[in-house]
């Protein structure tokens, strides 16, 4: 699936007062542009059908 | 000794008494001294700390003591790495107000430990993130074969280093490219190690998931001989492997007997002038056989979305507290990092296994697979875009397309420095190997190397 119309914006103005960030208003173009490339990636990403048994990846040994 | 000098020469030279590692490290300085300003790849010189190892060396070998393989050999590491006494600033301006580090990287000691004389700590990308070796703090490293041209990054001063001749080792980092990409551009062998083999402790993470340190040199051997003494278990890097230390110096130049390569086709195709370069050295190799890593362009995508989000939750306090001191092409990046929603990542750490499953499979059929470590020869300094398959995209996020696949599954990797006739800027070439089989990629491009197809020579007016 493509997330569109994918709102960056929506999600900065939902995610930022969460998470602490003060947004300053130019730094908002790049952060849109960066999550709008994100948004392709995942949809690259969910292209590939994953089996409910395939385990994630990261290194951890008890 | 001349700038051109390998490691292995350098210590030879020491070991046998040609020379002092005292004359060798200052001969060193004095090159740091005339050529930095230009090069812009050192940002702190350890020029006492260096004299006094050159002394140790020296006592040792008065005394007829074994002062290690790399006896007198001056290096440098990437900023990143923690150096006693030394800040370790990471490419950053925000970190410049931290303690200086307590104690050296386990990298940094194991070469003093073979004799080797650190000089330093070099410029890179802020953070690690990045493949331009364009910092907005330290000004950029400037590639010594074109000083108008990008080192590439985001291990930039450890490229400039050791291209430039300032010194023939040096080390770096690579997450999702960052010896490769630099290598590439400035003409350089370089390592990157199976994950999870060498220590990472006491350098700066970016993204543990992918974070790998090796070395850059002039030199296969050279490469090999810093990666023997590089290995060993560190119980300080939770990722490591316990797997025994698995020697290549000593083998190098053992031929592999029925030795099966094949090119990446399909995503790492590449434009015909990086086509050229693969298959300048698939002749060399008579490799006739191509075969398909598959999903690589999503592979690539997942690599890129756990980079932000790691990198976003390593740098939280810092993007809350001062977003105003990072780079803004990096802070923005990392801003849109915290924002991600957790199944993208999660489904990318998935696809890193199925990835992993499947890539491992055409290891059944071949030992070594050649891709081209960039998709273009280095940018100028400045450049935003470029012309990647007939479209014209962004330079920065683009510059690890080929190696970011490859990373992601913690493959090893060594880039080869490709010239075609009459050009004067280089191109790398990856040999990948299935995991643990650094000896596989090492010895290809000892053979690359022997036979002349790959060369890494010091860039012309600095090689004096």
């Amino acid at each position: 699936m493509a997330y569109k119309p994918f709102d960056a914006d929506a999600l900065i103005d939902a995610a930022a007062p969460l998470l602490q960030l003060r947004i300053a208003p130019e730094h908002r173009a790049g952060i849109k542009l960066n999550l709008k490339t994100a948004s392709k990636m995942a949809a690259l990403v969910e292209q590939i059908k994953l089996d409910d048994d395939a385990e994630p990846a990261p290194v951890y040994r008890a | 000794m001349k700038a051109t000098a390998d490691a292995v020469e350098i210590a030879e030279a020491v070991k046998g008494g040609q020379v002092t590692a005292r004359a060798v490290t200052e001969a060193a300085l004095k090159r740091i001294e005339r050529h930095n300003p230009m090069l812009g790849a050192f940002t702190d010189v350890t020029a006492e700390r260096a004299l006094e190892q050159a002394e140790l060396v020296d006592s040792k070998i008065r005394n007829a003591m074994d002062p290690g393989p790399l006896a007198g050999v001056p290096f440098a590491v990437k900023n990143l790495y923690d150096i006693k006494g030394i800040t370790t600033r990471a490419g950053s301006k925000i970190n410049r107000d931290n303690p200086p580090a307590a104690r050296d990287a386990t990298l940094v000691s194991r070469l003093e430990a073979a004799g080797a004389v650190l000089l330093g700590g070099l410029n890179m990308d802020e953070y690690a993130y990045g493949f331009t070796g364009e910092n907005a703090h330290d000004g950029p490293s400037r590639n010594p074969h074109a000083l108008d041209r990008m080192t590439g990054g985001s291990s930039a001063g450890p490229a400039a280093a050791v291209a430039g001749g300032l010194v023939p080792l040096s080390l770096g980092s690579d997450t999702n490219g960052s010896i490769r990409v630099p290598a590439s551009f400035c003409g350089l062998f370089g390592l990157k190690p199976t994950y999870g083999r060498l220590s990472r402790a006491h350098s700066f993470p970016f993204v543990s998931s992918l974070d790998h340190l090796g070395p850059l040199a002039r030199s296969t051997r050279d490469l090999a001989l810093a990666y023997d003494t590089l290995q060993g278990f560190d119980e300080a890097d939770p990722a490591q492997t316990k797997r025994v230390n698995e020697p290549t110096f000593a083998r190098l130049k053992h031929p592999i007997p029925g030795l099966r390569i094949a090119v990446a086709g399909e995503y790492f195709l590449g434009a015909p002038e990086v086509q050229a370069q693969v298959q300048k050295v698939a002749k060399a190799l008579e490799v006739t056989k191509t075969v398909t890593l598959p999903d690589a362009q999503a592979a690539r995508a997942a690599a890129f979305l756990i980079t932000m989000a790691e990198g976003a939750t390593l740098h939280l306090e810092r993007l809350r507290e001062r977003p105003d001191d990072f780079d803004p092409e990096v802070r923005d990046r990392l801003l849109a990092g915290t924002m991600l929603p957790a199944v993208w990542v999660e489904r990318a750490q998935k696809l890193r296994r199925v990835f992993r499953d499947r890539v491992l499979k055409l290891f059944d059929g071949v030992d070594a697979i050649l891709a081209p470590a960039t998709p273009m020869k280095a940018p100028l300094l400045g450049q935003k875009t470029a012309m990647f398959g007939g479209v014209e995209l962004p330079v920065r996020p683009n510059l690890g397309i080929f190696t970011q696949p490859i990373s992601f599954i913690g493959l090893p990797v060594v880039t080869v420095p490709v010239w075609q006739y009459g050009e004067d800027l280089p191109l790398g070439v990856q040999v990948i190997a299935a995991p643990w089989r650094e000896d596989v990629c090492l010895r290809i491009a000892h053979q690359l190397e022997t036979a002349g197809v790959c060369k890494a020579p010091v860039a012309q007016g600095f090689a004096d």
